[in-house]
């Protein structure tokens, strides 16, 4: 296994030089993940992208830790050399989320900040439009945020139609009318 | 004037006419576009009914909801549906129209379609198949020649409701408001 791991390992070691704060792990083969500090976030990345080959920004994806009150944004790079996929996760302060945008480094990192600073209210520094995408008009929370009550603003904006609320089995329904039997099926053990 | 649109909406030869030759708008929200196309196309050949598509709004008698519905996509529907001259038919299309459907607790799609525009025909199923799709057309059609599919009257004579219901959702109502 561990001689497999070559490739992983030495651009583990690579980075550690370069970076030293930088806390990497090989989490198996062709993927390492990477924890670093929110505030010099695109000089590493530019330092991936220029030194080691991770020239492909495949996605930016943020998750919402809200019992740490933190943001999680995570990076995913690929390198086509060493075919490796690097994940950078950087943690922020939710009540004060700001990042500096990658948007000089990639143009096509826009359209994921702008998704996130609309769902989450992350806020990317030197974004040249940090405009709404997919919503329109939106007032509330960002909807994405754990502590967005989707089941509330439901209730409150739209009407319910009648039957909805009782999420019952609709063979129910149907044997109660036409008095058919719910056949019984074996249950998974 | 609601003399005259029962007048309308009686005339048994137009309203045989009508039911002969429904022009569909070619516009598709949600998963229930996807049945659309073979419905249209050779296997079950909708136009035997005289039901084929059409690309604009204004040349269209009916304007199919293929299902879930965003508030952002209301807005243009609305649009739309104010464009399409009278006679005009809706039918609401699949489980998302009539109650939601799986996006029932979802924060940005609508509920009950027939809150915002009048419906004169709901097919369910998540999504139909074709067979009920042209099955619901067929209805449609019994409900044109009966002069019962009278959604788009119900709509005049309702504006403030449905207009209330509207701007409920729609927070930033940039849209010309109509008058007839
Ligand atoms: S009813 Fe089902 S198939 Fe139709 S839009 Fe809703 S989820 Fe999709």
């Amino acid at each position: 296994m561990d001689s497999k791991l070559i490739k992983e390992q030495e651009i583990k070691r690579n980075i550690n030089n370069a970076f030293r704060s930088a806390e990497v792990t090989v989490v198996r083969r062709r993927r390492i993940s990477v924890r670093f500090r929110a505030g010099i976030l695109p000089a590493f990345i530019s330092y991936l992208k220029e030194y080691m080959g991770f020239v492909h920004l495949v996605m930016i994806s943020c998750v919402d830790w809200l019992e740490d009150n933190q943001f999680e944004l995570v990076y995913h790079l690929w390198s086509y050399e060493e075919h490796i996929h690097a994940m950078i996760k950087i943690r922020l302060d939710r009540d004060n989320a700001q990042i500096k945008s990658l948007s000089s480094l990639w143009p096509h990192a826009e359209t994921y900040e702008r998704e996130i600073h609309e769902m989450f209210g992350v806020d990317f520094e030197g974004h040249p439009g940090l405009t709404d995408l997919i919503l329109e008009d939106w007032s509330d929370l960002p909807p994405m945020r754990r502590d967005f009550d989707t089941r509330a603003f439901v209730a409150e904006t739209f009407e319910w139609r009648k039957g909805r609320e009782d999420a019952q089995d609709v063979r129910q329904t149907i044997s109660a009318r036409y008095g058919e039997t719910i056949p019984e099926f074996k249950k998974d053990k | 004037m609601n003399d005259d649109l029962d007048r309308q909406n009686n005339n048994i030869i137009a309203n045989w006419a009508r039911k002969h030759s429904l022009w569909v708008l070619a516009y598709g929200t949600g998963c229930g576009a996807i049945e659309v196309p073979p419905t249209m196309t050779s296997r079950y050949d909708a136009e035997r009914f005289g039901i084929t598509g059409m690309a604009t709004p204004r040349q269209a008698d009916v304007l199919l909801i293929t299902g879930y519905l965003a508030i952002k996509t209301l807005k243009r529907v609305i649009r739309t549906y104010e464009q399409m001259q009278a006679p005009k038919y809706v039918i609401g299309f699949g489980s998302c129209t009539i109650n939601g459907g799986m996006y029932w607790d979802s924060y940005n799609t609508i509920k009950r379609l027939d809150d915002y525009i009048p419906v004169d025909i709901f097919i369910n199923g998540c999504m139909p198949r074709p067979e009920g799709v042209i099955d619901g057309f067929i209805k449609l059609q019994e409900r044109i020649a009966r002069g019962q599919a009278k959604g788009w009257q119900h709509y005049q004579e309702n504006l403030d409701w449905y207009r209330a219901n509207q701007k409920k959702v729609i927070k930033n109502w940039t849209m010309p408001d109509y008058n007839w």
